[in-house]
Formats: C-alpha cells, structure tokens, sequence
C-alpha cells in the first residue's frame, strides 16, 4: 500500500469519489439492460428514460422463443457453453501433461519443443485463419462443435504449457524423488502429487481458457454456418443485422442475455477470477 | 536409486506426455501457420479445389491494393494512440486504489465487470450509448453544453470512439495486473521514502514506476500485439466506415476471404505481411528492454 | 511390477454401466430421427427481410405451418451477410433449402453454382405459369438458358412526407397535403426549408445512409446511367451522366447539410419526427402506420432525367444441396405455392407488390392509397443489370460512395476511383 498514514476522511472521500465513478463506469450496461426492458416505441424517445415505464420482458421472449428463430439466443448460449467447457477441458489436460513433460523429464528435443511452443505465442490468429478454415473444412468439421473446440484449444494450449511448466518448475523436488522411490511411475506421480499440488493455477488457467474461447468471435463467425451451431457473439452479431431496422430492444435483450451468465459467475467466483487473472499476468 | 527408478520408465513416456497436445498444436497451429505461407504463394479461392502457383503475385498485389494501406495505417493509429489511455488509466486507478481505502473490492469489481462480457457485447451496448439521436452520451453532453456530433459517423472522431470502447472494456483488466503488481512492492520503501520526506508524487516516480517496471512491460506488449489484431470492436461499431477511416487489418482480411472475395491467396499474404511487422515489433521491444525482465 | 493402476472389480462394473448409459444416450437421436423420418420435412430457409417485412414474414410462416405442418426454419441475415454465408455455406454442403434474394444476384450465384436450376415440369406440377408474373420479373429468372427462380415481389423506392414537419414548414398545398417536388433542385430547396437543429429535410434509404447503394443506382438511373456499360463489361460510372448523378446523390449531407449523418438511422428519424421528407423502400410503410406515425406517400418524382422508380425484385431461389432430397425439395416448393398463394396478405401488411398480377386487381389492395401509389410506378420501373458482377460491383460501391457521402472526395474523383476498382475485379 503506498498510503503512508493518510488521515481516514481523505479515504473516504476518495473512496467516495471512486464509486461516482465505478457507477459512472457501469452505465453503458446499465442503459443497455434498461433499453431490454423497454417497450419499442419507449425506446427511442428523447429525454433518455432511465427507469423502464412500463417495464416488459417482450424483448426477451423475442429473442429466446420467437418463430423468426433469428437470433435463437437460448440455443447460443448454450453452444458457447458447451464450446467454452470443452476447450478447457482439452486445454487443461494437454498443457499439463505436455508441461510436467517439459518441467520434469530429460529427453532429446525438450528445448526445442519448448522454444517452439513460447514463440507460437507470437503468431497472431489472423495469420492461421485462412488455412485453418481451409482445414476444418476438409475435416468436415465447419459447423460442428470440434470444428470450434480443437482450434481454440490449440492456441491456448501453447499459453497453457507456458504458465504450468513455470509452476511445476517451482514445486519442490523432494516429493517426487520420494515418490519415485518408492517405486511410482511418472503417471502416478503426476496425478497424485503434481496435480493436486497445482489447482490455483489450473483453476487459473481453466479462467483464462474459458474466457477466451467464449469471447471467441472471429472463428466461429467464419466457421459455422448453421444457425443452431452459431455461439454466442456470433448469433448477437447477426441479431444485430436482423434488428437494426426495427428497434434496439431485441438487440440489447439479447446483449443483457449474454452478459448475465458470466456476471453470474463473477458475483460468485469474483476473487477466484480476479486471481486467475493475476496469475496469468505476472507469472507469465 | 533415483536414476534406477527413472531409467524403468523408458524412453517414450516423455513423449506420452506430450503427444495429445503436440498433435494439437503441430494440426492446428503449424501445420495452418506453414499452410498459410504456402496459399499466399497460389491463387487460392474458396471452392478452387486446384490451387495454381503464382509466386508473389499476391504480395505484389498488396503493393497497390490501396485499402490494405489504409487498414494498416488504421491499424497502427489505432495501436499507437490507445496504449498511452490503456497504461495509464488502469494504473492511475490501480494506485488509487492500493491506499487502503474503504470499498476496495466492490470498486475493483466494478472496474473489472466490463472486461467480462464478450467484444460483440460491448459492441452492441457502445453502439447504442453513443447513438446520435437517443443516446444518453450526446445527450448530456448536449445538455453540459458540450457541441457533439455523431461521433462513429465523423472519420475523425470514429476511432477515437473505438478506442473509448476499448479502455472500457479492458481497463479491468490491466487493473487487476497493476494491483497485483503494486502489492508486490514492500511497503518499507514507501516509509522510509516519506520519512525521508518524499512527497506521494516522487514516491510514485521514484519507486512505484521503476518497480512496476516488469508489468508496465507486460502490459504494453500484450496490448501491442493484441491490437494489432483488433476486429470484434470494429465490425460491430463501425464496420470499417465511415468510407474506411477504421478500416484495419483483421477486418480486410476477414473480407478478402470471407465475404466479398473469397480470395484465400490474396488473403494469406496479407496475414504474413501483419506476422512480419508484430515479429519486427515484437524483436524492436525485446532487443530495448532486454535484461530488464525474467520471463 | 504391481500396476497399482488397475481398477478394482466395483470400478469395472461401473465404468461398464456408464458406457453403456452413454452408449444409450447417444443412440437417442438416431432413434428419434427414425420416428422423425416419417413425419413432415422441415425446410430451413434464409432471407435478408430486417425491415418490418420481417415479421409479415414470420406470420405468413406459421400460419404456413399451421395449415401444412412443414415447419420453417427461418434465418434472418441483413443481405451483405446473407450473400456471403450463401457463397460460403453452400460450397460446404450446409446451405438452406430455401433463399429469397433478389433478382440481381441470380446471374452471380447462378454462375457461381450455388443454386439449383427448376425445370418446367417441376414448375407445371405446382402450377407456377410465366403468365401470372409480371413479365421482367419472370425474365429475369432465367440466367444462361437455364430458370433459376421464381418470383415474388418487386420492393420499391416511393416518397414518404411527414405531415406535420411539411405543413410546419409551410410546404403543404391549398388540401393540406405536402407538396411533391417536381425537380431535384425543387427537392433540395423544400428539404432546406426544413432542416433545423436536429429535424433533417431530405434522406435518401434506411440505415447506414452513406453505404446506401440502392438509393446511389435508383440515382444513376434516373440519370439514364449504370453501373456498367450496356456491354455489360465495361464500368459505366465514370461517364458524365453518372457523374452528375453521383454528384446529386452525394450533395444532400455533404454540400447542402440537409441529409443526417452517414450512419443515422433515417427510419427512426422519420418515426421519430426528425425528418420531413423520406426516399425509401416500399416495405417500411406497414412499419410506420403500426407506430401511427402520420405521414403520405407520393410517388418517386423524377429528380434528374428521367422519372425512373427503383426496384429489387424478390426471388425465390433453392440452393443447391449436399445430397438430393425429393421429400424437402417438395416442401420448399409447396412453400412457394402457398407463398404465392397468399401473396395478397403479403402485399397488404408487409407493402411489397407482388410479382403474381392477380393480387393486382384485389379490392384490399387497389383501395389502400399506398399500395395504388406503388402499382402504378410500375411503367417507371427498373432493376439491376444482369451480369454476374453485379454483386462484387456492388461490396466495392459501398465504401466509395461513403466517403462521397460525408465529403471526403469529390464525385468526379470518386467515380473514377469506383470505375478503376470495377476494373480490377477478379473476373
């Protein structure tokens, strides 16, 4: 803390003074889940009404269940659940797996490998967007869930070794050699004392895949063509298209919609993510 | 006895161990990154199954495709002028913050909360804050006195309020980054520095900067690299207008190969043409802050 | 070596029972889509109607429903989109089974392969005939010998006045109606008259003013000019007339301050008061009498040359499939039959004409004032040219006329700009 004994009102007004503005910082999502909750020809009226009179759920039902089925934002929510889960899931076991490799094993090639994978970290996506396209496609999987998963995972993945191998490294030896001698194997060794050892990290880095995959927009803007396949940022991009001339209300429900999940899990897992973040920006 | 035990495993568990996610990465990220250099060498077009070879016809391509000088520049204005808002912002909060003030955890939240919706969220909800007609953000201006225009509208001020999204959106983060930075910073050194009576400005200058030194880094080449690349804000804001005054690399990319075009060739030069200046910038950063970070 | 790995007899039989739980599972929508097999086909369909049409749209389709039990998957797509999700989705097998573009873009994805010619038995079984079509838009199906589409409607460009801004401003007759510019120039003055503070005179289209490539050809047309030459090969728009129509359409915001900005949102402009007199398409007149806005129409004047009336015909339009499939290709087409069918409901609550002549003659429609004022531009009517380059004339048009819209460049210069990016298309 750099405050050296400032005098307890000074705090609180600057306290004070940083919540006008906290609040002041939240209002683009505040006016954009009032908006939601207005009716259509409320909308656009002019002085900016900021307490919906009256209030209706119109917007929502428009987006969830109407049969123009445009934006379907039920069904992308949940694909970029199920996208998000299982690239974690891959994330999680292929970087720490390829990381205890690269912390604790001596083979030909190690160096390489690892010098490989942190300069990958450089390659921007843009640059594989093209031939991965062209991939997924010969594979068959445009529009499908691997199609979306595998990829993703494959950027991560890189990340993901980065951050474990510096974390194993830093677990001292002396419980694996104990183990070893006792007669484990690397396999037992790793899911028995490594693993466990390393769940701040691993629920670090989980975040951190997960917020990645589901803010993932330009892949899957290219990669799924099927309404029902689309993700969450991709179907309110197209809600956008198919709202625009007729009113905001649809849009912004379906924007509230998305971001409700995560703020969810935010208000709940608040420190946990927040550590997640500081993890993977300063050990990295 | 260690060794005895070790040499039991054979030579190929290593390997076990890294296969899944070696398979991963050499399918999905090599194999496409060389793919890729290959395509911009041919003529590829979606639904071209028989490439031809054109040697550098696309990159010569690029030469004179005026639009793709454009984005570029856009691209580089729009990295250029944002880092300044996003160092200093977040870092300005953060050690405001670090005073032991009261409300510390709600406020980190509230700063935080933006940077967890998606960029088409953000988009979408920027969008229709700054609409020139019924937007609560030209209104009160209005009302303050303030002479405003439609600010996505105006190619001057267009990206200036892309970058204003931005800060939005990630400020949070790079919060969260400096707190922790800052907490890393014994709190001796701030003592004696007042004791020695350094006022709380030269103690900022003086000992937070030069220690934060390692983050500031990290923040600027992060940023860098990801703006670079930036899309999501764009498409949604502005779609490349007014008449491409935002316009930037990703996005001309995105529509040489996906949407007007489908000219994957053309397309893949562009994308090595943006990898060799984030690698040029990226030698550029490392070669000047060389020796004063461990990574 | 004792594998201490090995699971124990209990792990076995439960790892066995979640096999074959999943196993199961996974069956499920096989077996479903067995039962599903001998039920009605659902077609998906993919159209660009964002406008208040949209909604029409969906009604007619569950009512469609109701009556047939096919169900339609409807996808909305704003129509930039939409075109490249066609070209891009079909190629990949994963295209609708049902689109509805316009008649400009059939030479372009008919060319391309992306659509599925009919041929006059299939037309003959459902009863579509070339003579219950108005005949340019039944022509204009046809692309190499070969007809790709049927009709549906022709949208239009029609004059819209805000009652109350006109008569403010002093510009109504002795009925109190608003008065109809004769001219562009009278145009321009009226709209000056008007502009005031927030309110704007004049806008030609509905979002995204300055990309506004309807409103720039309706223009180009009523100057006697085009995109392309009559060949068809060479650029049109650096001809003078064009230039002069170019200039003219890039002169309401930039020059005369009487346009809003370039992407200022005319439609709520309008039903939101801000904007006396509206240049805009046919289908969002049903929108503004839902917001009980209180307006009149007229019909387009001839602003420069010649008295032309935009237009962009609908046309149905199947794409071609992965794999054959007899049972959908025959919903899709009895879908369009009863599409067709009730065309009249479709033209009296979304305000697009129909391509079928008989819903012409229908009392609803000839006794609504709008839609007698869209019938009878029909001897001013015209549409695209068509080539295949119509649509990536189009994606390069879009950004030239922005920056001529807000000022950046001038019209000679954007012209010529716009006739050396045409060039350049990859053939």
């Amino acid at each position: 803390m750099s405050s050296v004994g400032a005098p307890r009102w000074r705090r609180r007004a600057l306290s004070a003074a940083l919540v006008l503005l906290a609040l002041l910082w939240l209002l683009p999502a505040v006016w954009m889940a009032v908006t939601s909750l207005k009716p259509t020809e409320n909308i656009v009226r002019v002085p900016p009404e900021w307490i919906p009179r009256p209030a209706t759920l119109a917007h929502y039902g428009e987006v969830l269940f109407s049969s123009s089925r445009t934006a379907r934002i039920g069904r992308a929510f949940l694909n970029s659940v199920i996208v998000s889960v299982g690239t974690v899931a891959v994330v999680l076991v292929t970087s720490a797996m390829a990381a205890y490799s690269l912390a604790r094993m001596r083979f030909p090639g190690r160096d390489l490998v690892f010098t490989v994978l942190v300069g990958s970290l450089m390659i921007p996506n843009a640059v594989v967007l093209v031939p991965q396209y062209v991939l997924t496609q010969r594979l068959g999987w445009l529009s499908t869930y691997q199609g979306l998963i595998v990829p993703e995972a494959a950027v991560t993945f890189a990340f993901g070794v980065f951050l474990l191998r510096q974390f194993f490294l830093t677990i001292p030896g002396e419980l694996e050699d104990a183990a070893r001698i006792d007669g484990a194997d690397s396999w037992r060794i790793f899911t028995r004392i490594v693993l466990p050892l390393s769940q701040p990290v691993l629920a670090a880095l989980a975040i951190f895949a997960f917020r990645s995959a589901w803010n993932d927009f330009l892949w899957p803007l290219i990669a799924v063509n099927k309404a029902e396949m689309f993700p969450l940022p991709v179907a309110l991009s197209f809600l956008r298209g198919a709202y625009a001339s007729e009113s905001y209300g649809p849009i912004m429900a379906g924007a509230t919609l998305s971001a409700l999940p995560l703020l969810i899990v935010f208000l709940f897992a608040n420190r946990r993510i927040v550590e997640g973040v500081r993890v993977s920006g300063l050990k990295g | 006895m260690l060794r005895k035990a070790r040499l039991r495993e054979g030579r190929l568990t290593p390997w076990l161990f890294l296969g899944p996610g070696l398979l991963l990465f050499v399918t999905f990220r090599v194999y496409p990154l060389l793919d890729g250099l290959y395509l911009s060498f041919t003529n590829a077009r979606l639904g071209r199954t028989q490439p031809a070879f054109v040697g550098l016809a696309n990159y010569e391509r690029l030469l004179e495709d005026t639009r793709f000088h454009v984005s570029l520049w856009n691209t580089a204005f729009y990295t250029i002028a944002s880092t300044l808002p996003i160092l200093a912002i977040p870092l300005l909060l953060a050690v405001l913050l670090d005073r032991g003030i009261p409300l510390r955890a709600f406020l980190r939240s509230a700063f935080f909360f933006p940077f967890t919706l998606s960029v088409v969220t953000v988009g979408l909800a920027w969008l229709w804050l700054l609409d020139p007609v019924v937007g609560p953000f030209n209104y009160y201006l209005k009302t303050a006195g303030v002479p405003v225009r439609s600010w996505l509208a105006d190619p001057s001020t267009a990206m200036w309020a892309i970058i204003l999204t931005t800060v939005w959106w990630v400020t949070g983060y790079y919060l969260v980054i400096y707190l922790a930075g800052l907490q890393d910073i014994p709190p001796e050194l701030y003592e004696a520095a007042a004791l020695d009576g350094a006022s709380g400005w030269r103690r900022f200058w003086a000992i937070t900067l030069p220690l934060l030194r390692p983050v500031l880094l990290f923040v600027v080449v992060t940023h860098v690299i990801g703006s670079f690349q930036v899309f999501g804000q764009v498409f949604i804001l502005t779609g490349g207008g007014p008449g491409d005054a935002t316009r930037t690399v990703v996005q001309h990319l995105y529509e040489t190969a996906f949407r007007s075009f489908f000219q994957f060739g053309s397309a893949s030069a562009m994308a090595w043409v943006l990898f060799a200046i984030i690698l040029g910038f990226s030698a550029i950063q490392f070669r000047l802050l060389r020796g004063h970070t461990e990574f | 070596m004792a594998d201490v790995e090995s699971p124990g007899p209990s792990q076995l039989s439960r790892r066995r029972f979640l096999g074959a739980a999943l196993g199961a599972t996974a069956a499920l929508p096989a077996i479903a889509r067995q039962a599903g097999a001998q039920a009605k086909p659902t077609i998906t369909y993919w159209n660009g109607l964002t406008g208040a049409d949209g909604k029409v749209m969906d009604e007619l389709n569950d009512q469609f429903t109701r009556e047939t039990g096919i169900k339609v998957e409807q996808q909305r797509i704003q129509w930039a989109d939409l075109y490249a999700k066609l070209q891009v989705s079909v190629p990949a097998g994963e295209g609708p089974d049902l689109a509805l573009i316009h008649l400009v873009e059939i030479p372009h994805f008919a060319s391309d392969g992306i659509l599925d010619p009919i041929d006059e038995s299939t037309l003959g079984t459902k009863g579509f005939r070339g003579e219950d079509y108005i005949p340019s838009t039944w022509q204009g199906g046809i692309f190499q010998g070969k007809r790709y589409s049927i009709p549906l409607d022709v949208p239009q460009h029609i004059l819209y006045f805000n009652v109350k801004i006109m008569k403010d401003a002093g510009l109504v007759g002795p009925d109190g109606k608003p008065k109809v510019p004769s001219s562009g120039a009278e145009l321009v003055a009226m709209a000056k008259q008007i502009t005031k503070g927030d309110t704007f005179g004049f806008a030609l289209g509905t979002l995204n003013l300055g990309q506004y490539t309807f409103g720039f050809h309706h223009m180009l047309w009523q100057n006697g000019a085009n995109i392309y030459a009559p060949d068809l090969k060479k650029p049109g728009v650096a001809e003078p007339a064009a230039v002069e129509a170019a200039e003219f359409w890039g002169s309401f915001h930039a020059q005369h301050k009487v346009a809003p900005p370039a992407n200022a949102n005319a439609r709520d402009a309008f039903t939101a008061g801000k904007l006396g007199i509206w240049l805009a398409g046919s289908w969002n007149f049903t929108g503004l009498r839902a917001a009980k806005v209180d307006f009149t129409v007229a019909p387009v004047p001839r602003l420069l040359k010649q008295p032309v009336v935009w237009t962009i015909p609908h046309q149905y339009v199947f794409p071609k499939p992965k794999a054959v499939d007899a049972a959908k290709r025959d919903a899709v087409l009895t879908h369009v039959r009863w599409m067709s069918d009730h065309v009249a409901e479709w033209t009296l609550k979304a305000g697009q004409v129909s391509a079928l002549k008989k819903a012409h003659s229908d009392s609803r429609i000839t006794g609504d004032p709008v839609l007698r004022t869209l019938l009878a531009q029909a001897p001013n009517w015209q549409f695209g040219q068509a080539t295949p380059r119509w649509v990536a004339a189009e994606n390069v048009t879009r950004p030239v006329i922005e920056r001529l819209y807000i000022g950046q460049v001038s019209a000679r210069a954007a012209m010529e700009d716009l006739a050396r990016q045409i060039n350049a298309l990859p053939a």
